[in-house]
């Protein structure tokens, strides 16, 4: 059997979203050596799928790109991608990861990138990436602007034709790749492990995400961008324009039904954006936000909001309390209405569900870091230290913490990379003072 | 199939951090457009002074799309100086009766697909109805 | 600053180019005729030589590029293949490897703007055309080198509240000499106003005693409290700063019983901060050299308008702020809260004030200002203040009249639960229907009365008697038109500092080696405060990290034998101090010339355009370059 390869870094960085870049590149560029370690088949985290990003309208990938492709081409950073992280522990000042790279059945040292494999493929697969709205082949890139540009064979579809190794200018097609296990030794460690967004298949009184044109605002975020699915919005059931359009606030936050009870914080603002957009794309459909508080708190939020507002979307208080598929693939929602309507129902081509945010990890079994009561990672001086987890030399940033905007996280992932910088310091000193 | 470019070429000013992106996005979704355009990297197209518009189009130079940041200009003032610069190339162009649409500033962001598609046919179609400067 | 100019001598100004053509395994050379383009470059004077690949970022063809470079066959390389950003970077390394400077480079592009995009035989004449102008461009290249600066190992802040401590001692704590200068005779900023900070608790007094008493014990940290800077210079790397240290002129009396025989240094002193020195007697000036500037100036609390809510004209209606300190002080044990010596019964608070205001609803303020923000803050410190009132004096009644209730944060959403068990009673207002504060009448048995709509009941009118009105006041942005002046930094239209982008480079001005920390920037909670002063620290270390600050070689350079001085460079010039005029001696006679100060040039190229001479352009990207890929462009015959 082989030995286990062993790798030794300053620092490891669990997630190579946002969070996880920033903090890699704040401490690369002091010249520790860096670890990312990303369990997803590209860096880039969320922020790389989503259209256009609040409160200035940037397009997404132009501020994520440059992100992703600095980290990638740092020389103090190396990127370990579709890994999964089997167990992170201090022995004495050391962190020890246990990591597990799955097989892309490709080999990613031979892989250009060259896509023959992906045009040659004749497997067609409902492409999460673009939310199911379009297809992808078996063996793909994952989308367009991932890094790193290496091909995938995605095994549960694939029929084992053999086209895409027939075509591989570098016989890179490896069908019997086997799972690969390696250990990370590090000084410090910050986990930027993200969110997922609340699963919509657990709330009942929103039809547990089986609704026809009931999406979610993840599948709005790939309508509305530049390069999406479609190029334009169009409801999925039937291709159609839609008219009417709403956007339902707090699904899966504050909510106790679903156990959720604290606020994701971005959803008011992601919502306003695609209300936005979307107006943008289709001037004369009628949009509305069903909302209980309209949380617009950051910098320029406010003014986002007036904006929108002026610009004639309707914001209406008044928390749904169920949807139901209408008449003619619409839907149809039952609420309180707060101007004195009492519970009112209205009608709509398509609904955007403005999901909340769960944690993307739990530690639990995996890594002795403590959570808390929301089950994000739990911090020990959330005021003048806010990235300080119960373990030693281990630092949080970003949604892994609760949930954040992306002004915040990268904030955030800055001040983590201050802490583990401070606590490497502290270390070289005391070192030196022994030795 | 190809789509044939109209007579006469059109030269695009991208810009490295916004436009130039933008062009290969399109490039990565393969969309088709016609072949006589000649995209240049610039920093910023400010750097640009009014003889080089009208030289290119003195050399043969049909059309020219100014693809810049826009408001997102990495370069505080630059895209007003821009747009300035540009109005008066079209004071000057006018004096020499050429036609100002042979000439567009315009905003292209790194996944602005359709947008870059539109600018470029739209130039295409007027230097195909204009004809050579 | 050593901006070091390479010998122009080492390599020919034409040069000999070599034009490296990539297959791309078919993604290239299954729309181009690759070879048809090597062929064509051959024909090109000044390109040495021309070679294709199937891949040429691999290792064997970047070994490919090396070697001929090692040879001295070549002394300029263009590469074409996919998009500069994706492998740019891989070949200019492979240049540098190859011992030869990695700016004597240029890319084409024909994939994604070539094979991707076009078929047949166009794409090729398209590719064909490309790379000649790549090649024309190359034969213009000269090496250049990273401008490279000493920089100075010690950063200043400016501003002694959370966000400056936690800066200061993120720093010191990574070996870099702070001075922490603070115009009043106190530590901690706005939080010392404060008694316990929402959602968690924590004692205000201690995170500063703690965070303060870490700054003043660190050897690494000098603090100046009671000072200005006065003057500033220089740039990133290399600032000097003038420092005035003056005896307070204002709070005379609360300072005669602290200095000298009143209270010792090193105490926290409740809504006054912590002490740290004795304050100076007498003026004294100093000299601060520093590398990097973090600006941590802080906010302040917005004071209503006299007649908002009844404020100033009704001595029932207090700020929030007040409420807290009069709270802090007199502590009773009674079942109603007592303010001023009269028992409150009933309290209203009122939410959004001076913050969220809505031109045409909102009145502006004296200068025309209106604070259109939402201050983040007070829905959280409200309710927790209202969940403390109501725990503690359970015969005060609590109405809270909002717009939304902003819990957002981690812990917040809980207070808001919290006070509605505690049958704090909310009562929801449009923005253009704000609440009224009445005078009761006389037989009245409490002095005010509030009157709103509320939205929660459908739009009824509410009348509400209370002893007390409490308002919850946002958040303004120190005033530091000042150093704003000094240091030319850019305002937002809410009045605060703003960055350059709020998600590329969230803690940085567009000048260099100025930062942001903390609510100089936008209304931040303690927490967020201090991640955001940690974030500005760890962009200080690392500019300063390396012992110098490097840029990139793209910046403008004056070519001595053209300039004529006329200034329309300068004038144009983005980046106040990039280009100067200076006096010089040419041919014995004493003129003005342009000069470039590389480290503030941003290199747009603003000057190139407006020279008559054409005597600037910027290094890599010159207007002749240009010019010259255009006549390849134009031309009949791309190879002709």
């Amino acid at each position: 059997m082989d030995a286990i390869l062993e790798l030794d870094f300053d620092a490891l960085i669990v997630g190579g979203g946002i969070a996880g870049l920033q903090a890699a590149l704040d401490l690369a560029d002091q010249d520790y050596q860096v670890a990312v370690v990303e369990k997803d088949t590209s860096i880039g985290g969320k922020m790389i799928r989503l259209s256009k990003v609040f409160p200035t309208l940037d397009c997404s990938s132009c501020i994520t790109t440059p992100k992703m492709a600095a980290a990638a081409h740092h020389e103090n950073i190396t990127i370990f991608t579709y890994c999964d992280l089997k167990s992170l522990e201090s022995e004495g000042l050391v962190l020890t990861a246990s990591i597990t790279q799955r097989p892309r059945y490709v080999n990613p040292d031979k892989c250009i990138g060259c896509r023959l494999c992906e045009y040659h493929c004749p497997v067609y697969v409902a492409d999460k990436e673009e939310g199911g709205f379009s297809a992808r082949k078996a063996a793909y890139i994952p989308f367009s602007n991932a890094i790193p540009q290496i091909a995938l064979i995605d095994v549960e579809n694939c029929m084992l034709c053999g086209k895409c190794a027939k075509v591989c200018p570098t016989q890179a097609v490896d069908y019997f790749q086997e799972p690969e296990n390696f250990t990370i030794r590090a000084k410090t460690a910050v986990l930027a492990t993200g969110f997922e967004l609340t699963p919509v298949e657990n709330k009942q009184q929103y039809g547990n995400g089986e609704i026809p044109n009931v999406i979610t605002s993840l599948q709005m975020e790939r309508l509305l961008a530049p390069h999406g699915p479609y190029n334009r919005v169009l409801r999925p059931s039937d291709g159609m324009e839609p008219d009417a359009v709403a956007f339902i606030q707090c699904a899966g936050s504050r909510d106790k039904s679903m156990g959720i009870s604290y606020c994701s914080r971005v959803c008011c603002m992601y919502a306003i954006k695609q209300a936005m957009l979307l107006s943008g794309s289709l001037p004369l459909a009628d949009i509305t936000v069903y909302y209980m508080d309209i949380r617009a708190f950051g910098k320029g939020y406010e003014q986002f909001y007036q904006n929108a507002k002026a610009m004639g979307i309707e914001f209406v208080k008044g928390k749904v309390a169920t949807i139901d598929a209408g008449a003619n693939d619409s839907v149809t929602l039952r609420y309180e209405d707060q101007n004195g309507e009492g519970v009112t129902s209205a009608n709509h081509d398509m609904v955007a569900l403005s999901l909340g945010m769960i944690p993307g990890w739990n530690p639990e079994g995996t890594c002795p870091v403590s959570t808390a009561a929301d089950r994000f990672i739990q911090t020990i001086r959330p005021k003048i230290a806010p990235t300080r987890t119960d373990m030693e030399g281990v630092f949080v940033a970003g949604a892994a913490a609760g949930p954040k905007d992306i002004v915040d996280t990268i904030t955030e992932a800055g001040a983590a990379a201050m802490e583990a910088a401070k606590y490497m310091t502290a270390m070289e000193t005391a070192r030196k003072a022994v030795a | 199939m190809a789509i044939q470019g109209k007579e006469g070429k059109i030269l695009i000013l991208a810009t490295e951090t916004c436009a130039y992106p933008g062009a290969d996005s399109v490039g990565q979704a393969h969309s088709s457009y016609p072949t006589n355009t000649y995209i240049l990297r610039v920093r910023s197209p400010v750097m640009f002074p009014e003889q080089f518009y009208l030289d290119c189009f003195a050399k043969g130079i049909s059309g020219i799309i100014i693809m810049s940041c826009g408001e997102e200009c990495p370069y505080e003032g630059a895209y007003h100086a821009l747009a300035k610069r540009v109005d008066r190339v079209y004071q000057l162009m006018k004096a020499q009766e050429l036609d100002i649409r042979r000439l567009r500033l315009t905003a292209i962001c790194t996944v602005c697909n359709r947008a870059f598609l539109k600018e470029v046919n739209q130039m295409n179609e007027v230097v195909g109805e204009l004809g050579p400067p | 600053m050593t901006d070091k100019k390479t010998d122009k001598e080492t390599i020919p100004a034409k040069g000999k180019v070599g034009v490296y053509i990539c297959y791309c395994g078919g993604n290239i050379s299954d729309h181009v005729e690759v070879e048809k383009v090597r062929e064509s470059m051959e024909k090109i004077p000044g390109v040495e030589v021309a070679r294709t690949d199937m891949f040429m970022c691999s290792d064997p063809g970047q070994e490919m590029i090396m070697q001929d470079l090692k040879s001295g066959t070549v002394d300029r390389v263009v590469v074409a293949s996919c998009a500069p950003s994706l492998h740019e970077t891989t070949f200019r390394s492979a240049i540098s490897r190859a011992g030869a400077n990695p700016y004597i480079y240029e890319h084409a592009n024909i994939r994604e703007q070539v094979s991707w995009v076009h078929h047949g035989d166009q794409a090729t004449d398209k590719a064909i055309r490309l790379v000649a102008a790549a090649t024309a461009k190359a034969e213009g290249l000269k090496p250049l080198e990273p401008i490279r600066m000493e920089a100075r190992q010690h950063v200043t802040v400016i501003g002694g509240g959370i966000a400056g401590l936690r800066t200061a001692k993120d720093l010191a704590d990574c070996g870099v000499a702070v001075a922490l200068i603070e115009k009043s005779p106190f530590l901690g900023g706005q939080i010392a106003q404060l008694e316990r900070l929402a959602p968690t608790g924590d004692p205000a007094a201690d995170i500063v005693t703690e965070l303060a008493g870490e700054v003043l014990g660190d050897p690494g940290i000098t603090v100046h409290t009671c000072s200005l800077v006065e003057t500033f210079n220089g740039y990133v790397g290399n600032f000097t700063l003038g420092v005035k240290k003056r005896p307070p002129d204002t709070d005379c009396e609360k300072l005669s019983s602290l200095n000298p025989s009143g209270r010792t240094p090193g105490e926290f002193i409740p809504f006054k901060g912590f002490y740290p020195e004795s304050v100076a007697a007498r003026a004294e000036e100093l000299s601060i050299e520093t590398g990097v500037v973090v600006l941590a100036t802080g906010f302040k609390s917005y004071t209503p308008r006299r007649g908002e809510y009844g404020y100033a004209e009704f001595p029932e209606v207090i700020t929030l702020p007040e409420l807290i300190r009069i709270m802090a002080e007199n502590k009773t044990t009674d079942n109603c809260l007592e303010i001023n010596g009269r028992q409150v019964r009933s309290m209203a608070m009122i939410h959004c004030v001076g913050s969220r205001q809505i031109p045409g609803i909102h009145p502006e303020d004296e200068s025309g200002n209106f604070n259109e923000y939402c201050s983040r803050t007070c829905c959280s410190a409200t309710l927790d203040t209202a969940g403390t009132i109501r725990q503690s004096y359970p015969g005060t009644r609590i109405f809270e009249l909002y717009r939304d209730i902003r819990t957002y944060g981690r812990g917040q959403e809980e207070l808001y639960e919290q006070a509605a068990k505690n049958k704090v009673v909310f009562l929801r207002f449009e923005a253009d229907e704000s609440p009224e504060v009445i005078r009761s009448n006389d037989h009245d048995d409490f002095p005010l009365r509030v009157k709103v709509k509320d939205v929660l009941t459908f739009g009824e009118e509410v009348e509400v008697p209370v002893d007390l009105v409490v308002l919850a006041t946002g958040m303004e942005p120190n005033n530091v038109s000042e150093l704003v002046d000094m240091m030319k930094l850019p305002v937002g239209p809410d009045r605060f500092l703003l960055e350059v982008h709020p998600k590329l480079r969230p803690v940085e001005l567009p000048v260099g080696g100025i930062l942001l920390a903390g609510t100089c920037q936008a209304p931040m909670d303690v927490g967020e405060a201090c991640s955001a002063a940690a974030a500005a620290a760890v962009k200080a270390a690392v500019l300063l990290g390396r012992g110098y600050v490097e840029l990139d070689p793209f910046v403008a350079e004056v070519d001595l034998e053209k300039c004529r001085g006329t200034g329309a460079c300068v004038e144009a010039c983005l980046n106040e101090g990039a280009l100067n005029l200076v006096e010089m001696e040419v041919d014995g006679e004493m003129v003005q010339r342009a000069q470039v100060t590389s480290a503030l040039c941003w290199g747009c190229g603003a000057c190139v355009a407006v020279c008559s001479e054409n005597a600037i352009d910027i290094n890599g990207w010159t207007l002749k370059q240009y010019e010259a890929m255009v006549d390849i462009i134009v031309a009949d015959e791309a190879t002709a």
